[in-house]
């Protein structure tokens, strides 16, 4: 549902710091599946994403999603595919401090308008799957790693997108919260949704949940492999 | 659960405006209110044949500017500077500013 | 309806941004409000006395002519009245008596006038409120005046003006011609200067004309003129207000210039937060403007009503000692309320405006981000 199409992204360029950080990527993401992407650092998984996600635009090369391409759309209709299409987890979850958790899960939702008592019913109930009720209205520099984690993935969820975009999302965790994480996403695969996550965290790219791994390396697709 | 701040903060608006509102139809009120007491102290000035509001009394030009003449600002010398703190509201009279016959 | 609920949506997070550091912001609109506060009450108190001395002034002369000798106010004499009388257009002509008198055992300054109603009553004079409270006397009291040549004239309060027309009657003593003239030696035949009426109002200029002409070294004073005088009176170009209003925009400008020049780093961070989950430049500003708004607009109005209350309910109470400056004698009064709609819609555009379009200047840089630099914080 998502492809690439000879993606390749130059940051800063004609300037002397000028970096290719991702190059002739070609890649499909099939729906209803957990990807991962996995490398080191500075291989490009998080430019991949990004491009992937409508959050920037490729030096070169096309994204289609759906069949639809995306990469000569204005940024109006980008961001409005992007709300509606993906959900975010950031490394550092990037939540905003000094408000409520129920508000922060609510933020993505506020451009569209939707009447406030629904928004908010929503995201109550998106904090009690995640077992997070009694942290509704909790400041967010209260909770802890893991509940800021399943905040962050409540917030991803608001807007109840296709796709799950997570970044480096254990790079933070203990096992056990690592462990949580990856069964989260296995449950909102059930649910029907895409997950993609870019990690070189093992615990990650070899459990049994993903269904393929695609290895990057310096900008570029190694390896691409499925388990099971 | 609270209310929603922006509602919190739409009704405070709202309640200034209203203050607001009230405080200026007071004043239209007052304004036609005081109407007798205004005519009669157009008929006492001219009555007494009075030119100037007895404001500041500090100074003769102070306290009569429409009368005041190029001099008594200056008091005892050109360079004189103002003497008195109603003096810096007064504007000088414009009449004064022209230069005699025309 | 959808974008009535986005737009509270919007103000919700302006909120809760604002509220974060709550602290500063309730100082910035503490300061903002005082600074409204103090020009709006300028603003009420100027036009006020404004108005009332254009309506009340409306009694006075319609010609005063005085007389001018090397720059300086001096005595005019009858026969003048006579030339006068004889321009065409010219009627009632009358010789007016007036002056200061200094009591040196209190510092007042006394405005001693003789109207047709005194003139004749020798021995009693009728004084302002100002003057009763100053001299501590009541009607049916006596008052000792010190003449010009050193002897002391007892005379008697028959009345006391009213309270209401403090304004214009405050510090008065209305006197007899013939005790006016013993207390200030002016002999018979001159006077302080003298007011006339004309037929035509139209002819007025044309008067004044032949009156400068026919007597050179008088000077006649019109009554629009008066009236002119104190549409200047707390003029901005004066000095106090001059250092306030500057005083005030340079606040003004410190404000927006703090807002404008930089966003901090956790501004910057959640502008790429917010855009990273989906909102849109255009968003991000209207939330931007929004902080500016919420808080010049809550200064403003709290400003001017708190203004308002202050000049025409509380009697400008911080003003008095301003507006007394060295006079030891001062009229009370109420002010009446009148409201010059321009001046408040300025005082709104200069508090809202410049302060909003700060708060926008800065965000504009990093609303344009790539969202994608968030990923990488």
């Amino acid at each position: 549902m998502i492809e690439l199409h000879g993606v390749t992204k130059i940051f800063n360029k004609g300037n002397t710091n000028e970096f290719l950080a991702v190059d002739d990527v070609s890649l499909t993401i099939d729906p209803l599946r957990i990807t991962v992407l996995k490398g080191p650092s500075g291989s490009g998984k998080t430019t991949v994403l990004s491009i992937i996600g409508a959050m920037t635009k490729p030096t070169e090369g096309r994204v289609y999603i759906h069949g639809r391409e995306i990469t000569s759309l204005p940024e109006r209709f980008l961001t409005e595919i992007r709300r509606k299409t993906f959900g975010f987890i950031f490394q550092q979850f990037n939540l905003i401090k000094g408000i409520t958790a129920l508000e922060n899960v609510m933020i993505p939702s506020y451009p569209a308008g939707e009447k406030h008592s629904s928004l908010k019913d929503r995201a109550m109930r998106l904090l009690e799957v995640l077992n997070l009720s009694g942290k509704a209205t909790s400041k967010i520099e209260w909770l802890s790693g893991g509940e800021a984690q399943r905040v962050a993935i409540a917030r991803a969820l608001i807007n109840n997108p296709e796709v799950i975009i997570a970044d480096e999302p254990t790079a933070h965790l203990d096992t056990r919260l690592s462990q949580e994480f990856i069964e989260a996403m296995a449950a909102l695969k059930e649910k029907g949704k895409t997950v993609l996550i870019a990690s070189h965290d093992p615990l990650i790219y070899s459990s049994p949940v993903v269904e393929r791994v695609v290895e990057l390396r310096d900008g570029r697709v190694v390896l691409e492999g499925s388990h099971q | 659960m609270l209310q929603r701040k922006s509602n919190i903060f739409l009704w405070c608006v709202a309640a200034n405006i209203l203050v607001l509102t009230l405080l200026f139809t007071h004043a239209y009120i007052e304004q036609k209110k005081v109407l007798p007491s205004l005519v009669q102290r157009i008929n006492m000035v001219n009555d007494l044949q009075l030119t100037d509001l007895s404001l500041f009394t500090d100074a003769r030009y102070t306290r009569h500017p429409s009368m005041a003449d190029l001099n008594t600002a200056f008091q005892d010398h050109p360079l004189s500077l103002e003497h008195f703190p109603s003096g810096t509201f007064i504007a000088p009279p414009r009449h004064l500013m022209r230069n005699g016959l025309d | 309806m959808v974008w009535i609920e986005k737009q509270r949506n919007i103000l919700d997070f302006a909120l809760s941004s604002l509220l974060r550091r709550w602290g500063k912001n309730l100082a910035l609109v503490i300061v903002y409000t005082l600074i409204v506060f103090i020009l709006a009450s300028i603003f009420f108190l100027s036009h006020s006395i404004k108005k009332e001395a254009s309506i009340v002034l409306q009694g006075s002369p319609e010609v005063v002519v005085q007389r001018v000798i090397a720059g300086r106010h001096e005595l005019i004499l009858e026969r003048y009245m006579d030339d006068i009388r004889k321009i065409p257009g010219v009627l009632a002509v009358k010789g007016r008596l007036w002056g200061y008198y200094f009591e040196p055992a209190t510092g007042a300054n006394y405005t001693v006038v003789v109207t047709d109603a005194s003139r004749e009553k020798a021995g009693s004079i009728t004084i302002g409120a100002g003057v009763a409270r100053v001299a501590g006397v009541q009607k049916e009291d006596t008052m000792p005046f010190k003449s010009s040549d050193g002897t002391y004239t007892t005379l008697e309060v028959a009345d006391i003006f009213s309270h209401e027309s403090e304004l214009i009657s405050s510090d008065l003593v209305e006197i007899s011609e013939e005790d006016f003239r013993k207390l200030f030696s002016i002999p018979e035949g001159s006077f302080t200067d003298m007011t006339l009426r004309v037929r035509n109002k139209n002819e007025l200029n044309v008067v004044a004309d032949k009156i400068r002409r026919y007597l050179p070294d008088t000077r006649p004073i019109l009554r629009d003129e008066i009236l002119r005088t104190y549409e200047a009176i707390f003029d901005w170009r004066g000095g106090l207000l001059v250092v306030i209003f500057t005083g005030a925009i340079l606040a003004f400008a410190i404000f927006a210039w703090d807002k404008a020049s930089s966003l901090s780093f956790e501004e910057k961070r959640e502008i790429g937060i917010l855009k990273a989950v989906g909102w849109e430049t255009s968003e991000v500003i209207t939330m931007k403007s929004c902080e500016g708004i919420i808080i010049s607009l809550s200064a403003f109005l709290l400003g001017v009503i708190l203004a308002y209350i202050h000049v025409f309910f509380g009697s400008f109470f911080f003003f008095t000692f301003v507006l007394k400056g060295w006079s030891v004698l001062y009229p009370r009064f109420t002010l009446i309320p009148y409201v010059d709609p321009y001046q408040i819609c300025a005082l709104f555009f200069l508090t809202v405006a410049p302060y909003t379009a700060a708060t926008i200047i800065p965000s504009w840089r990093a609303a344009t981000i790539d969202p994608d630099s968030v990923m990488r914080l």
